[in-house]
């Protein structure tokens, strides 16, 4: 469990986060999103007991403890955004120092290498690594202790195909245990695969709190339909607006704002006019452009 | 060798990460290449017939020490205790004392640094006893004493330069560092005694005897210098000390009790900023 209540930080005059209430159950996958410096890491590293509170306050595990108590950091493991690790240790080296002082199961290194996919350049030096397998080493690290609570900052930011399907393996592994899991991330794939609820802030503010439902029928609303016609009759757009008010050519194209449930309707209507589809292309709404409406909603 | 304590944990991390770095053989090989050389040059100067005396080529030696030792201390210690973002984030959010990290790191670095000493030591000390017998050991083995409180010392000091300054960027915690051993080991004797210089003899004396006790070079070279050759080498600042002391053993229990302050003060302002600090 995680609980942020009346979280504020600052950093001299900049204010990071401001006025967080927010809970993550025991067993829930919660994502952070939001746009760049919207305060994601700072939320994330103050559950991680790496920055105090301005003001509020914010409790780990059950029962709850201050994150910055070190003995309440027992109950969970923090992957860093951009992890670093001395480049003259062996990556083995620095799974088997994680280890001891987590005071794993030997038998952890092992699986904890293979599943970053590390096993095979685990004697080389960190030095030698590319970015995508220091990644990968430090989710290795991350989830060498079966702690109850799984902080991520943008754990996918740097994995290949290979290393996210294993991510995500282990993390739906993960959830299936009763584990939490609390990330970040600028990939909506990410989050609609993995979160059960999604907390945005915006400008160090919680935005919205959203299910997975919510969040996609907020998305779905601002999508758009494009459709290349030929042989349009004239009268093609006022009848699609009598659907969709907002709907507009562009040379060729007829570009209808809504969301997927209106998609279909349209399309039978311009197939009724005698209008014949060259090219169809549907987008769903962008986390962009859901940020600015957030943001404007804020002022 | 298993060890499971988070602090003998971080201290064999710290070890490693010492010995592997080429700053540290660097400086080992530097400080062992030149003690060579000053003791060989005690034997050279003596028309090849020994070691010309054990205590000049000691005092020699002392310099070395003074000069180097807390160069070595500052430069390594800064480098390894600057926090380094990626890596600070994951190693501080372990369930494990922010101060305990930093002692076990700090009991590392001690100890890489007194073995990258001890080539030089045992080196030098080859040349130095197989030309003058057993003559000075004891000295000896108190300059080694010597250069292991140099060392405490400013790693302490390191630790609390490398926590230290807004943004705590590498590059300035160096500068910080660098300057902190030319005002310790180099400017600081010549403005005390400057400013000596202008004084009434009372005023200088008391001056002198503080400004030896402040500064934790001045304070070890009064230390050796009396363990190596008793009083014959001493400037005016260390006999204004003995002065004060009313005798050697006075003394030496004021520049100890100079040097644990050293040792622990800025160790502890250290570990206290580090607990305050968000990484």
């Amino acid at each position: 469990m995680i609980a942020y209540a009346r979280f504020t930080k600052r950093f001299g005059e900049r204010t990071a986060v401001e006025d967080l209430t927010l809970r993550v159950e025991p067993g829930e996958a919660v994502a952070l999103l939001g746009p760049n410096g919207s305060g994601k890491t700072t939320t994330l590293k103050a559950a991680a007991g790496l920055v105090q509170p301005t003001s509020g306050t914010v409790l780990v595990g059950m029962p709850g403890r201050p994150a910055c108590d070190y003995q309440a950091r027992a109950s969970l493991s923090f992957l860093p955004q951009r992890v670093a690790f001395p480049e003259s240790l062996t990556g083995r080296e620095v799974v088997e120092f994680y280890r001891r002082l987590r005071g794993v199961d030997p038998s952890h290194a092992d699986a904890a290498l293979r599943l970053a996919a590390l096993n095979g350049s685990s004697g080389r030096p960190v030095g030698t690594y590319s970015g995508g397998m220091v990644q990968r080493l430090g989710l290795a690290v991350a989830l060498l202790p079966s702690s109850p609570l799984l902080l991520l900052d943008e754990p996918t930011a740097a994995l290949d195909p290979d290393g996210l399907c294993a991510f995500y393996g282990v993390m739906e592994r993960r959830k299936a245990v009763g584990q939490t899991i609390f990330f970040t991330s600028h990939h909506l794939g990410d989050a609609e695969r993995l979160a059960d609820r999604f907390a945005i802030l915006v400008e160090g503010r919680l935005a919205a709190l959203l299910t997975t439902r919510e969040l996609a029928d907020r998305l779905s609303a601002k999508g758009v339909l494009r459709l290349r016609l030929a042989s349009a009759p004239d009268d093609l757009l006022e009848r699609v607006r009598l659907l969709s008010s907002r709907a507009t050519w562009s040379g060729d194209e007829l570009i209808v704002p809504g969301s997927a449930a209106g998609r279909a309707p349209v399309i039978d209507l311009v197939r009724e006019c005698g209008a014949t589809i060259l090219g169809l292309t549907a987008e769903e709404g962008r986390l962009d452009t859901f940020y600015r409406e957030l943001t404007g909603g804020l002022r | 060798m298993t060890v499971s304590s988070p602090l003998a944990l971080c201290a064999a991390q710290e070890l490693t990460l010492a010995v592997r770095s080429r700053a540290t053989q660097t400086f080992a090989a530097v400080f062992a290449a030149l003690a060579i050389g000053v003791a060989a040059s005690g034997y050279i100067l003596s028309g090849g017939s020994g070691v010309q005396d054990f205590a000049r080529t000691a005092t020699s030696l002392v310099q070395l020490v003074l000069l180097i030792v807390p160069l070595m201390a500052l430069v390594l210690g800064t480098t390894a205790l600057s926090p380094d973002r990626g890596a600070s984030e994951l190693l501080f959010s372990q369930p494990v004392a922010r101060r305990t990290l930093l002692w076990g790191r700090l009991l590392g670095l001690f100890a890489a640094l007194i073995a990258a000493q001890a080539l030089g030591f045992g080196a030098s000390g080859l040349v130095i006893f197989s030309q003058s017998g057993g003559e000075g050991v004891t000295a000896f083995l108190l300059l080694m004493t010597g250069a292991a409180t140099l060392t405490a010392i400013f790693l302490s000091v390191a630790a609390l330069v490398a926590g230290a300054g807004e943004g705590r960027r590498r590059s300035r915690a160096m500068a910080t560092a660098i300057f902190v051993w030319f005002a310790a080991a180099v400017l600081y004797d010549v403005v005390a005694l400057g400013a000596a210089s202008m004084l009434r003899s009372g005023a200088a004396s008391r001056l002198l005897i503080v400004a030896v006790l402040a500064n934790p070079v001045d304070a070890v070279r009064t230390g050796l210098l009396l363990a190596v050759q008793g009083t014959t080498a001493f400037g005016a600042a260390s006999l204004a000390l003995l002065r004060f002391a009313g005798g050697p053993g006075r003394a030496v229990f004021l520049i100890l009790a100079g040097a644990a302050l050293w040792t622990i003060v800025p160790a502890l302002l250290a570990a206290r900023r580090l607990d305050r600090a968000d990484i």
